[in-house]
């Protein structure tokens, strides 16, 4: 059945892209000499770009799988793996250091980044850990760090990356059969895995307890097939660029259409993503000619994709994840020395702000004079009040789905904001920040009342949630490519928005801002004995007479309205949901109250000294404060995070 | 009499008054032209300030040096002509140029394009503002650089400088044309530029754009009709040049798989590559002002003269 509707997709793609008669179509397949320009066109652009759709989404579908199978995760792809966020930095940074390297070099380099990203969500959440929602959680957290490095060398070195974002966007459009023939030797690896794949997978079903119990050691066929995958992988990203869904997807489908053995699903999964690709690639094809630009692959892909992801992942996670992830636990009570120095450190950063005077051999300190302070205080109100808000947002949001690792970026709320911002300067032709904060906020709430209406179904359970926002995300992700990769200095604007920074907030914006954040601030602490009872369990909120479901909403509306202002003034800015909680955690603060306060103040100063350090560091030039938080603080999580696994 | 006296003493003191202060009030005030409309100026700018580098091209062709202007290194890199004086101090990035810094200079005017439309406000606490929209899908791009460039002009008292470059970047591009007529007998092929932005993707200059403007001034036709659009850019797959059948190909440089393409099928059975109807263009930069105009076309007339029938070395002769 599914082999019969991939020879008709073939077909129907083929003939989308071709006039020529079916039989002349044959005799060129079977070796008839091209001639004339449509004959060439087809042998040499249609027929290898329909082998590498084949070829890369059999590949991401089969990987997939494995990646599935291997973890006992219906999330894991290698998209939610942090592997091509990966090869995405390491290709940036090989294009603006060395940019007169060859394919194969780059080759190695995509290869290399792929590794190391998956090697720091190995790292973070150890190799045991992999069946749950954690290991989404950290993929996404090593895609956010990624990312935001990749965004930074690309402000700071424009025109060398211009021509990655095609790339970046993924596109199938082949010149010639050297893409084929260099992806189908390394496709071979694809073979090995359907051929050993399938034994040691129905081994890990009983359970690696249960295996080793039988005397079976899974560890070492774990790890190679695994590298393996990965390696196919990077190939693929390598040759076509990224395309995100495929992986996610297929499994999930050919679960949904009745694959049960091991066998059957890798096989079904390398069939359907070989389809889906083919289908979406056609698609892209077929809208190209009514565009005036084109429109890349990825796109097509993540726009079919991500709905579809939502759709057939309903029953993908039921129960309700464990908690595996363990920070450091740090000080045990909350003493007022740790307060009063965090108090005192946001004093003088604010300080420091205010009568810093950077010259161009040389710094002062000074008062600033009227024009100075007129340009200083939006930034450093704003800094503050971004921090203050997303560090409430993440306290808020993490102990609502009982789950250190989620962080307000992960709703898809500023996404949604990105998304309007974006489609707003492009097909309305007004810059990005002149569509301003409206759009974006407008863009944020869209989002909100998608997860909301999405979430109802499910009583809002939070790996629900969560998968609506990673499939947003991604999809998001897709659509800034495909503004990117349309070559005009707009880019710049984009980038620098997205790249979070206060420069551009007036001094109304900054006091709306703060008073907003303020307000949402207080009812925040007003409402902290329903965040007790909800972070105790819902049963035993429901049993305390709290209507859980009713104050579970009101509270993520919360989040998402902290989390639509600060982004809708300053772009998106993250970790510091992420980050602050448990720092303030680990300073003592453990008690619902107690954190809120100290992470409000930690977030603020944590942004607030960002927003200094960005504008000294490269002075004249500046370093958006959104950018150089994702890098520290980031870091500094990442590197927690591992701390704490270690230790245990 | 002594009424009179008087009167004729008031009429005296106003008349002088009139005669000192008229000329001193012409002298300063200066009314230029902007983007937005007619301004006045104090005076005319010595110190200028400009945030963009199309803007800032312009103002180092009327041999004005800018006291300050962003991201020099990138523009040293990529815009290169005309150079940049080691005396010009960098104020960041284009899109988020440093105000204090700015302040710092004491300029007398602060240029702007559309990347900073909405600093102007901000900006004008510092210095009066002047906005210059080069590049927008409602206008015709090249006219406005036309434009712009005596606007700008007009701003540093160079008008005499812009109307002698106008004037002679015509004769140029006359000679220009005048070399083709004869190395092709008169009969100019229709010609399309693109720049690759990878080997299976291009981008086409198109209508609004500097290239296809300065082929229309060289009195030639494009050789595939593209829709204006604000950047003049439209991304397109390789495939679909092969609808240009009887025109010329050229592509802008720098495009580092020149090799690759030379070995494909595809590329080779473009009707254009295979009646040798193709060639590379040396660098210029795409979003540029009234002077790249010339830059662009001589790097074309270069690049179309190498493809003549005639050698270009026989008509020089």
């Amino acid at each position: 059945m599914t082999v019969l509707a991939f020879m008709l997709a073939l077909f129907l793609s083929l003939q989308l892209q071709t006039d020529m008669a079916i039989t002349k179509q044959y005799a060129l397949m079977t070796g008839l000499e091209p001639l004339e320009f449509v004959e060439v066109n087809f042998v040499y652009a249609t027929l290898p770009r329909l082998v590498i759709a084949i070829l890369v989404g059999a590949s991401l579908g089969l990987v997939g799988s494995l990646m599935q199978q291997l973890t006992q995760n219906p999330l894991l792809s290698p998209l939610t793996f942090g592997t091509s966020s990966g090869a995405w930095l390491a290709l940036v940074l090989a294009a603006v250091f060395s940019p007169d390297l060859g394919v194969e070099s780059n080759t190695m380099f995509a290869l290399v980044g792929a590794l190391s990203a998956m090697a720091l969500v190995l790292l973070i959440t150890g190799i045991n850990n992999l069946s749950g929602l954690p290991v989404i959680l950290a993929g996404m957290a090593v895609n956010l760090l990624l990312g935001a490095f990749a965004t930074a060398v690309i402000l700071l070195n424009d025109q060398y990356a211009k021509n990655l974002f095609i790339w970046g966007a993924g596109d199938l459009a082949q010149n010639g059969w050297d893409w084929v023939q260099w992806l189908t030797p390394r496709m071979c690896v694809g073979l090995v895995i359907l051929a050993v794949a399938p034994r040691v997978l129905t081994l890990m079903r009983i359970g690696q307890q249960g295996a080793t119990a039988r005397g079976l050691s899974i560890m070492p066929q774990f790890l190679l097939l695994l590298l393996l995958g990965v390696w196919l992988v990077s190939s693929a990203i390598t040759a076509v660029g990224v395309i995100g869904f495929v992986g996610l997807l297929t499994p999930n489908i050919a679960r949904y259409l009745g694959a049960r053995t091991a066998r059957d699903e890798l096989f079904y999964s390398l069939l359907l993503g070989a389809l889906f690709l083919v289908l979406t690639d056609a698609l892209a094809v077929w809208l190209s000619q009514f565009t005036l630009d084109f429109i890349p692959s990825g796109t097509a892909a993540a726009v079919i994709g991500a709905p579809a992801l939502i759709w057939f992942s309903r029953s993908a996670v039921k129960a309700q994840d464990q908690m595996v992830f363990r920070l450091p636990q740090g000080i045990s009570r909350l003493n007022g020395r740790v307060f009063i120095t965090i108090l005192v450190s946001l004093v003088l950063s604010v300080a420091l702000s205010s009568v810093f005077v950077m010259q161009d051999s040389a710094w002062a300190f000074a008062w600033p004079d009227a024009f100075s302070w007129s340009i200083r205080w939006p930034r450093i109100l704003t800094s503050l009040a971004a921090g203050a808000g997303l560090a409430v947002a993440g306290t808020i949001l993490q102990r609502l789905i009982h789950n250190p690792l989620a962080s307000p970026d992960i709703l898809g709320i500023s996404a949604g904001a990105i998304f309007a911002l974006v489609f707003a300067s492009m097909f309305w032709g007004i810059t990005i920040f002149e569509a301003g904060p409206l759009v974006a906020f407008v863009g944020a709430m869209g989002a909100l009342v998608i997860i909301l209406f999405l979430g109802k179904k499910h009583d809002y359970s939070p790996p629900k949630l969560i998968l609506t926002g990673i499939a947003l995300t991604a999809l998001i992700e897709a659509f800034v490519q495909f503004a990117l990769a349309r070559g005009n200095d707009d880019v710049y604007g984009i980038l620098a928005w997205l790249a979070g920074s206060s420069y551009r907030v007036s001094a109304e914006q900054a006091v709306i801002l703060a008073v907003s954040v303020m307000l949402l601030l207080l009812l925040a602490f007003s409402l902290s004995r329903w965040l007790t009872l909800i972070s105790a369990g819902r049963e035993m909120a429901f049993s305390r007479g709290l209507n859980g479901s009713a104050a579970f909403v009101l509270l993520l509306c919360l989040v998402a309205l902290l989390v639509a202002f600060v982004t809708a003034n300053m772009g998106p800015v993250a970790f510091i949901g992420l980050l602050a909680p448990h720092m303030a955690a680990m300073l003592g603060a453990k008690s619902v109250k107690q954190q809120l306060l100290v992470s409000a103040l930690l977030g603020g100063f944590l942004v607030q000294f960002s927003d200094w350090l960005g504008q000294v560091i490269l002075y004249p030039a500046q370093l958006a404060a959104g950018i150089l938080v994702s890098l520290i603080g980031g870091s500094y999580f990442i590197f927690l995070l591992i701390k704490g696994r270690l230790n245990t | 009499m002594l009424i009179r006296q008087r009167i004729i003493q008031c009429i005296k003191v106003f008349i002088t008054t009139v005669l000192v202060v008229i000329p001193l009030y012409s002298q300063a005030e200066v009314t230029i032209t902007d983007s937005q409309g007619s301004k006045t100026l104090p005076h005319y700018a010595q110190r200028v300030v400009v945030l963009n580098w199309d803007l800032a091209e312009q103002i180092l062709e009327l041999g004005v040096v800018p006291v300050g202007m962003p991201d020099i290194a990138g523009y040293r890199e990529w815009v290169a002509q005309p150079a940049v004086p080691n005396e010009v101090q960098d104020i960041g990035t284009r899109v988020e140029p440093n105000y204090e810094k700015i302040a710092s200079l004491k300029p007398d005017v602060i240029i702007i394009a559309s990347p900073q439309a909405d600093l102007q406000s901000q900006l004008a606490k510092i210095a009066p503002v002047l906005f210059y929209q080069t590049f927008s899908a409602s206008h015709d791009n090249a006219q406005a650089a036309l434009d712009n460039f005596r606007y700008l002009a007009g701003v540093v008292n160079k008008q005499d400088v812009a109307e002698q470059k106008l004037v002679e970047m015509k004769s140029k591009i006359q000679a220009l044309k005048s070399r083709l007529l004869l190395a092709y007998g008169g009969d100019l092929p229709a010609v399309t530029t693109m720049r690759f932005a990878s080997t299976t993707s291009v981008f086409l200059y198109g209508g609004n754009s500097m290239a296809e403007y300065a082929l229309a001034q060289l009195g030639i036709k494009p050789a595939l009709d593209l829709p204006a659009t604000q950047w003049g850019i439209v991304q397109k797959r390789i495939s679909d040049l092969h609808t240009i059948t009887d025109g010329t190909v050229l592509y802008f440089e720098p495009f580092d798989q020149e090799a690759a393409l030379s070995r494909s099928r595809l590329w080779t059975s473009m009707p254009f590559v295979r009646a040798n109807r193709v060639n590379s263009v040396a660098p210029s930069w795409s979003y540029g002002g009234a002077m790249s105009i010339k830059y662009t076309a001589e790097a074309i007339t270069e690049s179309l003269l190498a493809l003549a029938p005639t050698q270009a070395n026989d008509v020089n002769q």
